[in-house]
């Protein structure tokens, strides 16, 4: 395929406003591809490699300046192309206002040489510019990229910048490309979605749909030390995931960064979120996959920096490890970081994205020989249960807990509904505590899940318990403060005035019979004492009615 | 097999020649010489070279090929005195070559050279023109076209049978001529070609002052610039696309 027809769908894709056809404008480009089928996949989508290849262009605007300018023609410098990129604001509009061609190549006087540029030739071009290293590269590069432009006319040279800043821009997302793979070679979209979850590779995916079709895409399969979308998580509260799934698996949420692990039985290699290999700025992560693991694998977790007494550090202190090229080893002395395991993709041969949770987190339980590289996941059906367990995330020094369907597969690159961060409160409310319970057993002297009040006028009406997010030294405190306002006890129900106002988060509120407001809160967690506060300036109940409305509730 | 120990400055002459337009090559090593054949990425410059196995104080080849990294390599020549040798022998177990000078020993890891950019055929052009210039006139031509613009016209008038250089600035303008006495020689022909400074630039750091470089040309045709290295037993050729005259 000649650079000009790529160009030529390019901009008809670009002009195109409307999806549908957008989409079938690709559909029949890749159908027309022929062997350049991978290539035009990945330039659609704006890419030279496939998005599971660590390779990458490195090519800074500064040298697309100078190659452009030197291919435009007499004396036009690169602060001339700055220039009219800050007049016109896109740099493929630049590239193609000007006219190239100026130097001939060798080839035009040598018998039989042509000139015009393929598809297959840029590409060439792009990955031996990639491969260029070391002293002179940057001059080689140059060369490279000015030869290419050279070689373009203005409506490829508008394509070709873009795709070396990878700024394709065409309006053409990977599920369009997705759509238009299964509308070109005829096969289900499910089928295309499931191998492009798993190889991560556009190209392949798309040639393998048009040679093998749905056969040959089933049997595409997740690949050791080849990167796939990390599955992600949305924001949800514990009474929606027990509402929706019944019971829920609740594992704590680590403040660190996510890391996916491919051990092929010799050696590991770690990679990013982004899919970037991380392998040599986190050896301590490399050495405990191999003194732990003993079959292939590729597992999911995340990296947590800890200090000497193991206690988690900050998220920043990870991003430094993971920024880290020089000096590894120092770094390591400074902030060491720790691999906790939650998922497991692939064991001994077998492909686990399919299995659910449950299933997956028992193979990962059994591969990795060693309890504290893996993170505990409980399955509860009731919040109180889950409550604790955030409580003691949250002692802990951790960031809160994950919430997880347990029937649920690993959906590669997905932000669905299956895996649910627990939203962080959004509002507070000061509350006046108007009761309390004596505790049990070691906290029998400790007062305990303590009753909150709203304002109504001139009286206080329940809205709640709290018992969550308190720590022992807490209640020590807390006990203290409110003994001298207890009115009357009733077994361990203790009555009190008042006087004390509790800021407390909550996920949701919604009515209730059970409490005197007719309101109930949803999940709610002590945050501090407002002593800044007394019961008069506490929330009202046309307050808490307002937050109700708002909620659609 | 490749074994061969050679002075530094021819050594250094020959990866110069080579290093000024690309940064890995192929090096055939034949039984009479060594031959380097390269074009740059843009396929606009092109150098031919030979070194015979009369540059060597020894030498000793049968026909293999390798891939080198030039950059490295011409560091590593850059190590010794002009009047040092250099001994070089290829290990064809390890793929690695093997340099010593004077006690340094560098062993260098050799690149596929099926990895490295296909050599080029030799256009096969008949030009007019022929010039033979002397190096330090072709660097007097480049650095004074090179402070006014990034391009340079090469031609000869055959009336008045001067080869001329001119170069035009967005505001200044070089004009050289050299006529039959500032020359070694003058064929005339019709010849007017431009080309880019970049590239000549280039080509002018590895041509020697005191080369006789033979030039020739044709109207909006190439140039090919013939020298000799290491005293008449190594031949280098540089050809260099033009560029359009638009006016």
């Amino acid at each position: 395929m000649e650079f000009a027809a790529f160009a030529d769908t390019a901009a008809t894709v670009e002009d195109e406003p409307a999806d549908l056809e957008i989409r079938t404008i690709v559909a029949d480009a890749l159908a027309d591809a022929g062997s350049d089928l991978p290539t035009v996949t990945r330039f659609l989508l704006g890419r030279v490699f496939p998005a599971h290849d660590s390779r990458t262009l490195d090519i800074g605007p500064q040298l697309l300046y100078e190659a452009l300018a030197r291919a435009a023609g007499q004396n036009v410098s690169a602060d001339d192309v700055e220039t009219r990129l800050a007049e016109t604001g896109e740099i493929g509009e630049v590239a193609a206002s000007y006219e190239f061609g100026g130097q001939q190549g060798l080839a035009a006087f040598s018998a039989g040489g042509t000139e015009g540029l393929a598809v297959a030739d840029v590409e060439d071009d792009l990955r031996s510019l990639a491969a260029a290293e070391g002293a002179g590269s940057q001059e080689t590069k140059l060369d490279t990229l000015f030869g290419l432009f050279n070689r373009c006319e203005s409506a490829e040279a508008k394509y070709l910048a873009r795709l070396v800043l990878s700024e394709m821009r065409l309006g053409v997302g990977e599920g369009t490309v997705r759509d238009a793979i299964a509308e070109a070679f005829d096969v289900p979209v499910e089928d295309v979605q499931r191998a492009l979850q798993v190889s991560n590779d556009y190209g392949h995916v798309a040639t393998t749909a048009r040679e093998e079709g749905a056969s040959g895409l089933a049997d595409i399969t997740l690949t050791v030390g080849r990167p796939v979308q990390a599955m992600l998580a949305q924001t949800g509260t514990v009474t929606g995931a027990l509402e929706d799934w019944g019971e829920a698996g609740v594992e704590i949420k680590y403040d660190g960064a996510r890391v996916q692990v491919h051990y092929d039985g010799e050696a590991v290699s770690l990679y990013s979120r982004n899919m970037e290999e991380v392998t040599d700025p986190l050896p301590e992560v490399v050495e405990t996959v191999e003194s732990v693991v003993d079959v292939p694998v590729i597992l999911d977790g995340e990296v947590v920096a800890v200090d000497d007494d193991g206690t988690p550090l900050p998220f920043q202190q990870v991003l430094r490890r993971f920024r880290r090229k020089h000096d590894v080893a120092r770094a390591r002395e400074d902030v060491s970081v720790r691999l906790h395991a939650f998922d497991c993709l692939h064991a001994d041969g077998e492909d686990l994205l399919d299995a659910p949770l449950a299933t997956r987190h028992e193979r990962l339980a059994s591969v990795v020989d060693d309890e504290s590289v893996v993170s505990t996941l409980q399955v509860h059906d009731d919040a109180e249960a889950i409550e604790a367990v955030e409580t003691d995330a949250l002692a802990g020094g951790h960031e809160g807990i994950m919430l997880k369907q347990p029937e649920a597969a690993y959906t590669p690159g997905k932000r669905g509904q299956d895996w649910r961060k627990r939203k962080p409160d959004v509002e507070t409310l000061d509350l006046v505590v108007t009761g309390a319970e004596w505790g049990e057993g070691r906290r029998a002297s400790l007062l305990g899940t303590f009753e909150l009040s709203v304002r109504a006028g001139e009286a206080y009406e329940t809205i709640g318990k709290v018992a969550t997010g308190i720590t022992d030294e807490q209640l020590e405190e807390l006990t203290d403060l409110l003994s001298p306002h207890i009115r009357n006890e009733d077994g361990t129900a203790v009555d009190i005035a008042p006087a004390v106002v509790f800021e407390v988060g909550y996920e949701e509120i919604q009515t209730s019979p059970t409490y005197s407001s007719g309101y109930a809160l949803r999940f709610p967690r002590f945050v501090t004492v407002r002593e800044d506060k007394e019961p008069a300036t506490a929330d009202t109940l046309e307050r808490v009615k307002r937050l109700a409305g708002e909620g659609g509730r | 097999m490749f074994n061969a120990i050679v002075s530094a400055n021819t050594l250094q002459a020959t990866l110069d020649s080579v290093g000024v337009l690309v940064d890995e090559c192929k090096i055939h090593m034949e039984e009479d010489g060594l031959e380097i054949r390269a074009v740059d990425p843009a396929n606009v410059g092109m150098v031919d070279l030979s070194l015979s196995a009369e540059a060597f104080e020894s030498y000793e080849a049968d026909g293999g090929l390798i891939g080198v990294n030039l950059v490295r390599l011409q560091d590593i020549a850059g190590m010794a005195d002009s009047d040092q040798l250099v001994h070089l022998e290829l290990d064809e177990e390890t793929r690695k070559l093997h340099i010593s000078i004077d006690g340094l020993e560098y062993t260098l890891a050799l690149i596929d050279p099926e990895s490295i950019r296909e050599e080029p055929d030799l256009p096969d052009l008949d030009l007019p023109a022929n010039i033979v210039i002397e190096g330090r006139d072709i660097d007097r031509a480049v650095t004074a076209a090179d402070m006014v613009s990034d391009h340079i016209e090469l031609g000869v008038d055959d009336a008045e049978e001067v080869f001329y250089v001119k170069a035009e600035g967005d505001t200044d303008d070089v004009h050289l001529e050299l006529d039959t006495d500032d020359l070694i020689d003058l064929v005339v022909g019709a010849a007017s070609s431009l080309f880019s400074l970049d590239y000549l630039k280039d080509m002018n750091k590895a041509i020697p002052a005191d080369a006789e470089v033979r030039m020739e040309l044709g109207e909006e045709f190439p140039v090919k610039m013939h020298f000799d290295i290491a005293d008449g037993e190594g031949a280098v050729t540089f050809m260099l696309a033009p560029r359009i005259q638009s006016n």
